[in-house]
């Protein structure tokens, strides 16, 4: 044994290496990354069952954390380490650790990956999560793994792509991919649709079908690897999900997981009290920045493209303007159409929301990270967020104009140029919460900081309609409204009577 | 009509007069009479002998004359769908995705079960997105100056599909109104799934940022030695000067400029060029276009090349001549996109393919609309036509035709292999 040990030691030249990492090596969980191929075939207590998959639930929901208040790439990386030495610590086979420390580690890590897998096969948007979550952690390890770890998980990955020094890629490629890649890049050649992320982003040259990913970016084709595979095992454990009803101990606990899952969608709280067709326009001086930018142009233009309908349309809809009123509002405000043209164009797609057309969906509203991430602003469109998608002087004036001090203004444009829009939303409120605090100073409200992260453009206008609380008590309901919409004066006064006035021919029961 | 001396300049007086005459009539002659049923049919079976799941399982959608719209329409042959088009009458097809069934049993299916499997990826391109740097026309007007911008368009997207992504079959098709779409229907291409046809659309979409964002190229030290933009570029300076500053006049007046302006990253020039122009309102977009670019060249030579400056004239020229997509129709697979050769609705004119080797000579206004088409085959004698059963082979359509037919041909060597075994020995030769 001890000598059978020595010769792998002179072998690899890791003359630190000792009994304990052999043991490790010879187990089941030999390195310490993994691709998670392999279902755990062991048995786990019931409270191991719950602990490690709640442990690594915290990582998870730290590593969505990070990326979205974490200020730089390094800040990211610290915080999803943190979490990871807190609950889910691991050792490498080059440390000098027990043998049965390092093991039971690693199947922690294993055994909680399975159990969150299956729990979040449950839904298309828990799956969702969950694929990017993980696909983040593996990314991280890989970027913090030493050498020997990364070939390790390269090998077991079993990547299929030719290998091309700079010499034969250039002569496949010519001189362009040196200027590209650089002069001392190895390539590998790969199909384009095994990199989607690299080829959406042109970091990849890409020729004939094939994308040469640069050897510094093999970490995206890793994922990509790793995302697939897990993306189809979800699919199977989706379906083997109704088969374990009959397991009544797991059931329960594999459902609270997902319960106290990261961002649960918006849920409508009605701060705004019932909505009408006539009391959107005033309630517009108490919408977050994107929505107030879309209600503008929506009165400015008399038209919004797809888009912004739908996001404007939806944020109206989880704030509490029903069908029928939603109707009415639509039909108002494109006031250069026809009735005909209407109905013909856009009172399909206004129903369509509210699920009264098409799949019967009830859409809800979308949240920041979908208006952030999913289809960016075109020319001639006005939706997205305006954090990210506004130009830096654009936005400066937008936050004048919002009269918001100058030293807000100043953190605020500088958070969005770093690209926290959610972290610049939230500051955002904070300081129109504390303008009303200066004009209102007896009224009681939590201290600035104190007010919870905007992730959907609905929460923002919960949070100031109830003065940061996010829920208000029933009795200050009906008189904060009536104060709300007595505060700002509607812009156009003559529209909002015409506009009463317009209501009648159309009705929509 | 030929004596009216409005006709011949006057796009709208052809758009009137097809506009009046489509109705349920007229359309139901132009599918009986001048529908490339045969070929249409050819194409989305993939020239297989036998209908297969390429055409069985694929979504139709008809819009009929009083603007209602039914999806999930899918015919088990040819026959089947010239029966139904005959019927209908629509007054736009749109075609969808093939699915894991019969779209028309869709409804009887449960959820999950019915999804679709693959489509052509396709691409629209939008006069309507060029809004901001066209001064011809707005809206659904177009016009042989602002057409150039879909002539650069197609070549640079066609390069970039054959060169890069290696699709071979592609078919360019002109909406009949103010845009053009791309049908690539290589079998690769069509495999995609959504993230693919993401992944695709990112690398060739450039102009990024809605109303609110004046400079919308943004590219890196790395990301300008891309040879896809090497090689637009070479294409955008082709015809850059021509339809920019000579067609356009792009800055022209101080609201021109002004818009121009605000995508240059630098206070200090802004206010120089604009105090400038203003005080010579009169010079041509040539000559203010090199203008603003030597004080570029001149403030970026003196400070490095930190501020965008030095990138400065190539992300504009980008900016104003590069390929506008509407990346929502490419990236989902079960996105629906006009069909080639229905008519117009609101033009009359044919939607009609555009070859690959002519995307310099393609007239839209030359596109025949369906009441002059309906006129030529009136005239036709009733021997002539019935010599063949389908009269488009004289009228205007036929060249049309042809680049279709080339173009189905095209496909059939390749797809003749992926047509089961099985399905042939079933077959009935006909």
């Amino acid at each position: 044994m001890f000598s059978q040990h020595a010769s792998v030691s002179k072998r690899e030249g890791l003359p630190h290496e000792g009994a304990a990492a052999e043991v490790v090596r010879r187990s089941r969980y030999p390195t310490r990354l993994s691709m998670y191929t392999d279902a755990p075939d062991l048995e786990v207590s019931i409270e191991e069952f719950e602990t490690f998959a709640l442990d690594r639930l915290q990582v998870l929901r730290a590593i969505e954390d990070a990326q979205l208040r974490g200020r730089g790439e390094d800040d990211v990386r610290r915080r999803v380490s943190e979490a990871l030495d807190k609950h889910l610590p691991m050792q490498s086979n080059r440390a000098r650790a027990a043998a049965r420390q390092v093991i039971s580690q690693r199947r922690k890590d294993h055994v909680s990956h399975f159990i969150l897998r299956l729990a979040f096969s449950r839904t298309e948007e828990l799956r969702g999560w969950f694929l990017r979550q993980e696909s983040a952690l593996l990314r991280h390890r890989f970027r913090e793994a030493d050498t020997a770890e990364r070939a390790e998980l390269l090998a077991a990955a079993k990547l299929q792509a030719r290998h091309l020094m700079p010499e034969a890629r250039d002569a496949q490629l010519g001189s362009a991919a040196s200027a590209f890649y650089g002069a001392q890049e190895a390539v590998y050649e790969v199909d384009f649709e095994r990199v989607p992320d690299l080829v959406a982003r042109a970091q990849v040259i890409v020729r004939d079908g094939h994308a040469f990913v640069a050897a510094g970016d093999v970490a995206a084709l890793l994922v990509n690897e790793f995302r697939e595979m897990l993306a189809r095992s979800l699919a199977v454990c989706a379906r083997a999900l109704p088969q374990l009803g009959e397991d009544e101990r797991l059931l329960p606990v594999l459902q609270s997981l997902t319960n106290q899952s990261a961002r649960a969608e918006y849920q409508s709280t009605g701060a705004a009290g019932s909505m009408t067709a006539d009391s959107v326009d005033s309630l517009a001086a108490m919408f977050p920045p994107c929505m107030q930018h879309l209600h503008g142009q929506l009165q400015r233009d008399h038209h919004l493209r797809h888009g912004s309908r739908m996001q404007l349309g939806l944020f109206l809809k989880g704030a509490g303007l029903r069908l029928p009123e939603a109707l009415i509002y639509w039909r108002r405000a494109f006031t250069n159409m026809t009735d005909d043209q209407f109905q013909k164009g856009y009172a399909y797609n206004v129903r369509h929301n509210y699920g009264a057309e098409g799949r019967r969906a009830d859409y809800t509203p979308y949240s920041c990270h979908r208006i952030i991430t999913s289809n960016p602003p075109g020319p001639g469109d006005h939706h997205g967020c305006p954090f990210r998608h506004f130009a830096a002087d654009r936005l400066r004036t937008a936050l004048h104009s919002a009269r918001l001090p100058e030293n807000d203004v100043r953190e605020i444009s500088e958070l969005a140029r770093a690209g926290h829009c959610q972290v610049a939303c939230t500051r955002h409120l904070e300081a129109r919460l504390a303008q009303r605090r200066q004009q209102q100073p007896d009224k009681p409200m939590p201290d600035a900081g104190h007010v919870p992260s905007i992730t959907s453009p609905n929460q923002y206008l919960d949070l100031l309609l109830t003065d940061g609380r996010g829920t208000r008590q029933k009795s200050e309901r009906s008189a904060d409204t009536s104060a709300i919409l007595a505060g700002p004066k509607p812009q156009h006064p003559q529209l909002q009577s015409q506009s009463q006035s317009q209501s009648q021919p159309y009705s929509y029961a | 009509m030929t004596s009216d001396p409005e006709q011949d300049n006057s796009m709208m007086a052809v758009d009137d007069d097809g506009l009046d005459e489509i109705s349920p009539l007229t359309l139901g002659q132009y599918y009986q009479r001048l529908f490339p049923q045969e070929l249409y049919y050819r194409w989305l079976n993939y020239n297989g002998k036998v209908p297969t799941t390429e055409f069985t399982h694929r979504e139709f959608s008809f819009t009929i004359n009083d603007g209602v719209y039914i999806r999930y329409q899918s015919f088990k042959d040819s026959e089947d769908f010239q029966r139904e088009l005959l019927r209908l009458s629509p007054s736009k097809i749109d075609i969808g995705a093939i699915f894991t069934a019969q779209p028309k049993h869709a409804k009887s299916l449960q959820p999950g079960v019915f999804k679709p499997v693959s489509k052509e990826l396709v691409f629209d391109i939008d006069m309507t997105d060029y809004d901001e740097v066209r001064t011809c026309c707005q809206g659904g007007d177009i016009c042989t100056r602002c057409w150039k911008f879909m002539v650069v368009a197609m070549h640079v997207l066609d390069r970039a599909l054959r060169e890069d992504f290696g699709f071979e079959k592609i078919m360019w098709v002109y909406s009949g109104r103010r845009g053009v779409h791309c049908w690539v229907c290589d079998d690769r291409a069509r495999r995609l799934d959504d993230t693919g046809r993401k992944a695709v659309v990112g690398y060739l979409a450039l102009i990024r940022g809605g109303a609110e964002q004046g400079k919308k190229v943004n590219l890196t030290q790395r990301g300008g030695q891309h040879p896809h933009i090497l090689r637009s570029m070479e294409i955008v300076e082709e015809y850059f000067e021509d339809i920019l500053l000579i067609d356009q006049e792009i800055m022209l007046t101080k609201e021109r400029w002004t818009k121009i302006l605000a995508a240059l990253p630098d206070e200090e020039l802004r206010k120089f060029l604009d105090a400038q122009w203003s005080r010579r309102p009169d010079r041509s977009s040539v000559e203010k276009w090199s203008e603003m670019i030597d004080a570029v060249d001149r403030k970026a030579a003196k400070r490095g090349s930190k501020f965008g400056l030095s990138t400065f004239e190539r992300d504009m020229m980008l900016q104003l001549v590069y390929p506008r997509l509407d990346e929502n129709v490419t990236t989902h697979l079960n996105h629906l996109l006009k069909s080639p050769f229905c008519i117009h609705p609101k033009t009359g004119r044919v939607c009609t393919p555009i070859a690959a080797d002519q995307f310099d000579s393609y007239d839209p206004m030359e596109v025949p609309t369906l009441s002059q088409l309906l006129r030529e085959i009136n005239a036709l004698s009733v021997q002539e036509e019935s010599s063949g059963n389908n009269g488009s082979g004289t009228t205007a359509m036929a060249k049309y035709i042809k680049v279709f037919e080339d173009f189905v041909a095209s496909l059939g060597q390749a797809s003749e292999s992926q047509n089961s075994s099985s399905q042939k020995q079933n077959s009935l030769d006909f």
